[in-house]
């Protein structure tokens, strides 16, 4: 497996995916917010969770870009396509399984089910979180494709 | 539906924070969407006619209505017969908080008790999907419920006697007094169903209740009126979306404005100047967790469209669904059409900026911090109003005539400018730079309406630059603090509106004339009580307490109001029941109380 290749990449990959995503919720096309959803698992402030999210989405993305180097390494191929595929597939878990989770791990954010005692503050985001706005799971699919197609053409596949 | 339909004013809320279910005197569920409010409604008889499903339980034999009433200080409510040697009693609920346990998002229960003499009841559950009224697509008993289901809502219906209720069939049992009965509705939206057994729902029923009187407890404001504050709150606080944190206007599409007619709109959705005028009235109230969540609700909705602000979102923070008519849907009392979705939301409305920038300086003032964040939305908020004060708009009342300078309007352009001036100055630092400038377009702003919206002829504040017709809007010149206090401008308003708005006792209407819509409409009640605040606001506290006594006295029977009020007949008219007319109530509240007198004297001290 390549580990200089994922030490240094999977940071710019990370990076660059963070970056996709701030950038589409600044034009205003989605409220999906990474860092801040991250971030405020530990504090509440949400400029200070922003800073504490990030940092926590690049050790996440790291571990991540562990997968996609281990998955490079077992096909003995990479490129930037079996990246952007390996993207894809990680969007889709992503959106369908890892955040319909986050109500039930994350203090601060409603669930459905939530009712008048509830204290938490950041709306749960529904399916495939288009609560965030509706272009969000192609904004989420977009920001992966990007990721996966830097650490395929990044990584070596041995 | 029946030829003469139950007064709306008549039915009672009950609700989970997530939907909310409207119950007639006679007992029966004519209104319930689920799994939220803005869902198509399972039982939609109140416009949708018996073909749209309502769910009864009562009196299998002759009686009559004995009392109605909300447990004390809960969202229980309850409805009793006099039957011939003894009564029933049926108490209705949701249960709001089911996070931490095994219930599904819903859970409705109807609890029976009969004293005297054992009674027979009848009941009727008759569920309908979609706006199409469809029938359930698959119908059964598993574990002693009566299981509905279609397409991704399915629902449960248990009790705990051996009855088992049947859809579209009145089933009859006897209630004696020593063997209540419970009858339990479960429903659960692409998610397995939870059956829940009866004295689960019970149990829960009556911690949600103890919820509840725990939660009126912690209210601080206006001891004179407690019990209409503690209903108005209880109500807005049904009418809060927990998951979202959104305000939902009113939990009913297209209850009529004026019987028979056609302006019938869809409530369910949440407006900013809701959430809003939510935060002044829970601050006030001593509620300052909910206040907050009003704020973040709308930080997090209005995030794609900043600076702009929406007059309206759904309770995902999601622009308005485009409006369209039910085909086939009949109407309360024949008021057709009836809408889905609201075409409001396309609007341009420079009032919703100074509601959102008060309740931040109220909040400001009420000693919490602003976040960067807010702080940040509220900066973009006001040098957006600084833009475009000088632009025509539609209004408050989302006229669909042609956009005009509203006055009112203006009023709370320079209400959002003043605002977020003292927010940046009680800020300092590089947030008090921006002070200036608003300050500089609130002067511009005063000067032009001074000159434009004001009728030295008749001496008030007409509704528009250059009309003649009045807005009731207008009332709260007084109170937001653009004309000083003793201004004769501000009180010759306030009479000249009231003498040409009155529609007779303490209505007004919001406003007279063409406004582009066919038909007319009835007194807006939120107006009456902003007069309240307006005399209290101008030192005529008597003629406001009075106002606001026979306003209380308009109620409907357990203490809610709708948008609006037939003047002749004194009938509730539009959606039910109305989250704008309760936040009004309050505010009313607190200025006849004189919590508004302490904080403006606060202020006025801080200031100087």
């Amino acid at each position: 497996m390549d580990w200089g290749g994922w030490a240094v990449f999977g940071l710019v990959a990370t990076t660059l995916l963070t970056a996709v995503l701030m950038l589409v919720q600044l034009l205003g096309r989605t409220r999906l917010d990474l860092p801040l959803m991250l971030g405020t698992i530990l504090v509440v402030d949400p400029d200070r969770a922003r800073v504490a999210g990030f940092a926590m989405h690049l050790a996440v993305g790291q571990v991540f870009a562990g997968f996609y180097a281990a998955g490079f390494a077992s096909v003995g191929q990479a490129g930037w396509w079996r990246g952007a595929v390996f993207g894809l597939a990680h969007a889709v878990v992503a959106l369908t399984v890892l955040v319909p989770l986050l109500p039930g791990l994350h203090p601060r954010m409603a669930s459905e089910r939530a009712g008048p005692d509830s204290t938490a503050s950041l709306e749960p985001p529904g399916l495939l979180a288009s609560n965030y706005g509706v272009a969000t799971p192609l904004v989420t699919i977009v920001a992966h494709l990007g990721y996966g197609a830097v650490l395929g053409l990044a990584l070596h596949p041995t | 539906m029946t030829e003469t339909p139950i007064p709306i004013g008549d039915y009672g809320l009950i609700g989970d924070t997530r939907a909310a279910a409207l119950v007639s005197p006679s007992g029966s569920i004519d209104w319930c969407c689920l799994p939220r409010f803005d869902s198509p409604p399972v039982f939609g008889r109140l416009v949708g006619g018996d073909e749209a499903g309502s769910f009864a339980v009562g009196p299998a034999q002759p009686a009559a209505l004995r009392t109605r009433r909300y447990l004390e200080e809960t969202a229980s409510l309850e409805t009793t017969w006099s039957v011939e040697g003894g009564e029933l009693s049926l108490v209705d609920s949701m249960i709001g908080e089911v996070s931490g346990r095994l219930l599904p998002a819903t859970v409705l229960v109807r609890r029976l008790t009969s004293r005297g003499r054992p009674v027979r009841v009848a009941a009727w559950i008759a569920p309908r999907f979609g706006y199409g009224r469809t029938r359930p697509s698959r119908v059964g008993h598993r574990s002693g419920a009566l299981v509905v289901e279609h397409r991704d809502l399915a629902m449960a219906v248990a009790t705990n006697g051996s009855v088992a209720l049947e859809v579209d069939r009145s089933i009859e049992f006897e209630v004696a007094p020593e063997r209540p009965m419970t009858v339990v509705v479960s429903a659960s939206h692409r998610a397995p169903l939870v059956l829940v057994p009866p004295e689960v729902a019970l149990a829960e029923a009556e911690r949600d209740e103890h919820g509840w009187r725990r939660w009126a407890e912690g209210l601080v404001a206006a001891p004179g009126h407690r019990e209409v504050v503690v209903r108005s709150l209880i109500t807005l606080q049904l009418l809060t979306y927990s998951p979202s944190g959104a305000p939902v206007a009113a939990p009913t599409t297209s209850l009529p404005e004026h019987i028979g007619g056609s302006r019938n709109w869809d409530y369910r959705y949440a407006w900013p100047r809701d959430a809003s005028i939510g935060i002044a009235a829970f601050l006030g109230a001593g509620k300052e967790r909910e206040a907050k969540a009003f704020l973040a609700w709308l930080l997090h909705a209005s995030r794609l469209a900043r600076p702009r602000l929406p007059a309206l979102f759904t309770l995902d923070g999601r622009p308005g669904p485009r409006e369209r008519d039910l085909a086939g849907w009949p109407g309360y009392a024949g008021s057709r059409p009836v809408r889905a979705g609201n075409g409001a939301s396309d609007q341009h409305q420079l009032d919703g900026y100074g509601w959102v920038l008060d309740a931040a300086w109220l909040l400001t003032d009420a000693g919490h911090r602003l976040d960067g964040e807010t702080w940040r939305a509220m900066r973009g908020f006001a040098d957006r109003v600084a833009s475009t004060w000088h632009l025509r708009d539609a209004g408050i009342w989302e006229r669909r005539d042609e956009p005009r300078h509203h006055v009112h309007s203006k009023l709370m352009a320079w209400l959002a400018l003043d605002r977020a001036a003292l927010i940046a100055a009680h800020r300092g630092g590089r947030a008090a730079r921006c002070a200036p400038r608003w300050l500089a377009a609130r002067d511009r702003l005063a000067d032009d309406l001074s000159r434009n919206g004001y009728d030295e002829g008749v001496g008030a504040y007409t509704a528009a630059y250059g009309a003649h017709d009045f807005d009731a809007a207008v009332l709260l010149l007084p109170v937001i603090g653009i004309e000083p206090r003793g201004s004769t401008r501000a009180a010759g308003t306030v009479d000249l509106i009231r003498a040409r708005l009155g529609a007779g006792g303490p209505l007004l209407y919001r406003y007279l004339g063409d406004d582009g819509l066919p038909g007319r409409e009835g007194a807006f009640l939120p107006c009456s009580f902003w007069l309240v605040q307006a005399l209290a606001h101008l030192g005529r506290r008597d003629e406001a307490n009075e106002l606001f006594d026979e306003l209380l006295a308009l109620a409907g029977p357990l203490g809610l109001y709708a948008e609006e009020m037939d003047p002749v007949t004194h009938q509730h008219l539009g959606n039910f029941p109305q989250a704008l007319t309760h936040a009004a109530l309050l505010q009313a509240a607190l200025a006849l109380d004189g919590t508004v007198d302490r904080l403006e004297t606060a202020q006025e001290e801080k200031a100087s």
